[in-house]
């Protein structure tokens, strides 16, 4: 039987026009952005799925918020709102704010990490793993092993393996490992939730390896999509299905010491992060860098107006019928891609549907970038902007060679409450049709690299010239 | 030089130095309260007697600082209405790239979120461990972002920048010959010296302004030494009407030609928008050079954001775009200048001593001459912060002993050559009665100064605690 659509669980107060542009503008618009995404205009992107951070719709309610901004440099009173949503929201004792994730991953890493340490995560994210490197940390991969293979239908592909944790935890001993770092959900896996049953083992194996000063291992959650992750609970996990998100929430964070939050991804606003802790100790040294870095403890770099919009996306992020919507919206758009044929990460993930490039073009070899190749075949086949997620963005090792990494994908991420079915149709034919025409395109070579997060400003030329744009107008 | 006692103060009356009215009409207005003085008494105990612990609603008129606090235009509201929140090639930086270009006359951008960002961005790329940083006076946040990285952060304002009763015009002016010197030092290979800074308007200093002749003999030696010279620009606008009221040949120039002569010196700068670029949260970095901007995005990337957003919200850079083009307007600078010089003479009138002269964006009283029963080690600044909100409401900030800190190695308290409170003025925010209830304020607590008394730490944490630390009133 035909399953029954559902619609958006708000209407549209306020609007922003785009432009659609002709095939001939695009090849020229992609040339002169180096064959790389990120470095299009915006006003030439006709649908924007380079990412989900800091693009959401607001709420009127939000954006009213910014009204009642209070600009005072102490004691504003949208700091005490924050501070109140983090408490009641996610349950940690103290909140730091910051001007967005990044900012609070690197207070965290200056604080925690020592030179010398290991950092075991489910999965790294290009940022993160820069942090913690530069506070001179190791990072460890620890997700279980399904996390590599795009076409593994496990629920939890975010999961923490519980013997490769131990494992290092038994070979470097519990004094050098700073945090366990848990992403919720696994951005670079394909937006992979991690399982209720798994964060607690998590925090029972933390809590059974001592440090040497008495203290359990701390576990640090990567909160961005916490909401996200807490649906696929609810969805997937037994015991889980009639109960709100907002419970499950709480549970998830009870097993974590503190957290770094992205507000631009699940708070649905377009700046903003946080830090918390339950350490007292921690949020003294958090507030002693923070100014260095960010600003004030009670601003930490944000606009008093841009605290009270995430005070008021946190709890608009854990309304269970906005949480159906948002991800039944990035199914829909998974769905008509895994019916034509397309090859994409199983299961579709929270915040992005991704394809798997590598069996995509399987005629490109990864040291020609086909995800950096397909995705500047999107754009110029239909305006869609998607982003590289292989060997791209995983950069170089300590030796300077390439990663390779096992997953080389074209990351379609979808904004929150910004798009609508009809736009995901679009993006849905674009990519069939490119699929349908996939041996036309062919791959890429790097002509600029910068040293750090090259993905963001790498710049490319087709390897072979001649009909790179092979594939038909569509 | 000559002094402002005489013929520049004169000029600065005649260039409309008090405009009679504010250049802008009130569009949107935000309630504050009036609380007696009893509740005051209460919320200030409550608050361990330190203004930063009280919230922001127990106050009447909030001077503790100038920065993003600013009012808003409608067309900068408007602005946050059109952000782009595209995370790559946002119409919104192309807005504030062109409004840089216009005004400051750099072709190079990179958004942060705010203006310690972007000193820890250029610092990272190009400040080594060792290194020696000249600047006239490091603010706090740029010396604890070079002292960070284990570098030299070394103060070099002309002598007079610490007499507190010396009337010179431009008491932000480098010392030249010791800018000469650190060069000199540098190119015979004893220190190595990264960059030059200039802050304009000084803000350790009290807001004074740096000549125009100071700015071209400094950019001239780091020329000459292959040096690049950077100004930290937070007060730019600010700075350049000061040239035009007080420097001879500029009267006739407008601010935006004095402003582009400014940065032609440089080869680029650090922006705190909050101050001058009107807006609520959001800086920069300006450059010329490519290969340096190059550099410089990587660690942009990794701190802040991408280089087309820098860690802000699209709508944030549509606002600093357009408060960029309204704060070089002359009637605003005009008005601007002249409410704090307002306020400045308002205390004047009434006896209230205050450092001199006054300048660009705060009013700063002079505690030692104002409370002269107390002791230091009563702490007098911070005795005055607390008496300022009892009396009236007012909450504003002690640059003193508190602030100073204890000295590492012998953990004494370091008492400065002056004990100060700010009275920050927050642009476009308060009219001219809100300044006369702060001088009435002032006068009041300077009137009952013989039965004032000073305060004694509770509670004293190891870093910044003037932040966080509680206070018990002396009996």
């Amino acid at each position: 039987m035909r399953e029954r659509r559902q619609a958006e669980p708000y209407k549209i107060k306020m609007v922003e026009p785009i432009r659609m542009t002709t095939r001939s503008e695009r090849e020229a618009e992609i040339e002169k952005a180096g064959y790389n995404t990120f470095l299009l205009d915006s006003d030439k992107v006709y649908i924007d799925l380079l990412t989900d951070s800091g693009t959401s719709a607001m709420s009127d309610n939000q954006w009213a918020g910014l009204m009642l901004g209070d600009e005072a440099y102490a004691g504003s009173k949208n700091w005490h709102n924050l501070w109140r949503a983090v408490e009641e929201v996610y349950g940690f004792k103290y909140m730091c704010p910051t001007h967005q994730g990044r900012g609070a991953e690197h207070l965290i890493s200056q604080i925690l990490i020592k030179p010398g340490d290991y950092v075991p995560g489910n999965m790294y994210f290009t940022t993160t793993r820069e942090h913690q490197e530069r506070a001179g940390g190791t990072f460890m991969d620890v997700v279980i092993d399904e996390a590599h293979d795009p076409q593994c239908e496990h629920p939890f592909k975010g999961n923490v393996d519980l013997d490769k944790l131990e494992a290092l935890i038994k070979r470097v001993g519990p004094d050098r490992i700073p945090y366990v770092s848990v992403a919720v959900t696994v951005n670079m896996a394909g937006g992979q939730p991690v399982s209720m049953e798994n964060l607690r083992a998590v925090r029972e194996l933390c809590n059974h390896y001592r440090r040497s000063d008495g203290r359990p291992i701390r576990v640090m959650f990567d909160a961005t999509r916490c909401a996200e992750n807490a649906y696929f609970i609810k969805e997937r996990e037994p015991g889980y299905r009639d109960r709100p998100i907002r419970e499950i929430l709480r549970e998830m964070m009870s097993y974590a010491d503190g957290c770094t939050m992205s507000g631009k991804k699940d708070c649905l606003v377009n700046i903003g992060g946080f830090a918390a802790t339950n350490e007292r100790e921690v949020y003294e040294k958090l507030t002693q860098l923070v100014v260095v870095f960010e600003g004030m403890p009670t601003y930490g770099g944000l606009a008093g107006r841009d605290m009270e919009a995430m005070a008021r996306g946190i709890y608009e992020m854990v309304d269970d019928d906005y949480m159906a919507f948002r991800i039944g919206q990035v199914r829909y758009l998974g769905q008509q891609l895994i019916d034509a044929g397309v090859p994409i990460v199983r299961p579709v993930g929270g915040h992005a549907v991704f394809l798997d490039a590598r069996a995509f073009l399987d005629h490109v070899p990864q040291s020609e970038y086909p995800a950096q190749a397909l995705a500047a075949a999107l754009y110029v086949d239909s305006g869609v902007r998607g982003m590289e997620r292989g060997n791209v963005s995983a950069g170089r090792d300590k030796e300077g060679k390439e990663r390779f990494p096992k997953l080389e994908l074209v990351r379609l991420t979808i904004p929150r409450r910004v798009y609508t079915a009809s736009h995901m149709d679009v993006v849905a034919d674009s990519v069939i049709s490119l699929y349908e025409q996939r041996k036309s395109i062919g791959g890429l070579k790097m002509v600029y690299e910068p040293p750090q997060l090259r993905f963001f400003t790498a710049r490319f030329e087709p390897v072979k010239r001649e009909g790179f744009w092979a594939f038909a107008e569509g | 030089m000559p002094s402002l006692a005489g013929t520049a103060q004169t000029g600065e009356e005649e260039a409309g130095w008090w405009p009679e009215a504010e250049p802008f009409k009130i569009k949107v207005v935000e309630p504050i309260r009036r609380t007696t003085r009893a509740e005051r008494e209460r919320l200030i105990q409550e608050a361990g007697y330190n203004v930063f612990a009280l919230r922001s609603e127990s106050v009447f008129i909030d001077l503790l600082t100038d920065s993003g606090t600013a009012a808003m235009s409608d067309s900068q509201w408007a602005g946050l209405m059109v952000g782009d929140e595209a995370y790559a090639g946002s119409r919104s930086f192309y807005r504030l790239k062109e409004a840089v270009a216009d005004v400051l006359g750099f072709p190079l951008v990179i958004p942060t979120h705010q203006g310690r960002a972007a000193e820890n961005v250029l610092f990272t790329t190009v400040v080594r461990q060792g290194d020696v940083v000249p600047n006239n006076m490091h603010f706090d946040t740029t010396r604890a972002h070079l002292e960070y990285r284990g570098a030299v952060a070394l103060d070099l304002v002309a002598p007079a920048a610490y007499d507190p009763v010396s009337d010179l015009p431009f008491k932000g002016d480098i010392d030249l010959g010791r800018l000469e010197q650190a060069l000199a030092d540098a190119a015979a290979g004893r220190i190595r010296v990264p960059l030059v800074l200039i802050t304009t308007t000084c803000n350790s200093g009290g807001g004074q302004p740096v000549s125009m002749a100071n700015l071209r003999a400094a950019s001239e030696l780091c020329r000459r030494h292959g040096v690049p010279f950077f100004l930290d620009a937070a007060r730019f606008a600010e700075n350049a009407y000061f040239i035009k009221l007080r420097e001879p040949g500029y009267r006739e120039r407008s601010v935006r030609e004095i402003v582009r002569e400014m940065f032609s010196y440089a080869d680029g700068c650090t922006m705190s928008g909050k101050k001058d670029c009107l807006v609520n949260i959001g800086g920069f970095i300006a450059l010329r050079d490519p290969e340096l901007y190059r550099r410089a995005t990587v660690w942009a990337v990794l701190f802040e954001g991408f280089p087309t957003y820098g860690g802000l919200a699209g709508r944030d850079m549509e606002a600093m775009a357009r408060g960029l083009e309204e704060v070089v307007d002359e009637d605003y600078l005009a008005y601007r200048i002249g409410q704090v010089a307002y306020l400045g003479r308002r205390l004047r009138e009434l006896g209230v001593p205050i450092i001199e002269p006054v300048g660009g964006h705060a009013v700063y009283l002079d505690a030692l001459r104002l409370l002269p029963g107390l002791s230091r080690e009563e702490l007098p600044g911070w005795a005055l912060s607390v008496e300022l909100y009892v009396e009236g409401g007012v909450r504003a900030v002690e640059i003193g002993t508190v602030l100073a800190g204890r000295d590492p190695a012998t953990g004494q308290n370091r008492y400065p050559a002056l004990e100060m409170v700010r009275l920050a003025i927050p642009r476009r925010v308060y009219t001219r009665q809100h300044l006369d209830v702060v001088a009435e304020t002032c006068r009041r607590v300077h009137e009952r100064r013989g039965t004032v008394r000073g305060f004694t730490f509770e509670h004293e944490p190891p870093v910044l605690r003037h932040f966080t630390a509680t206070f018990r009133r002396l009996g």
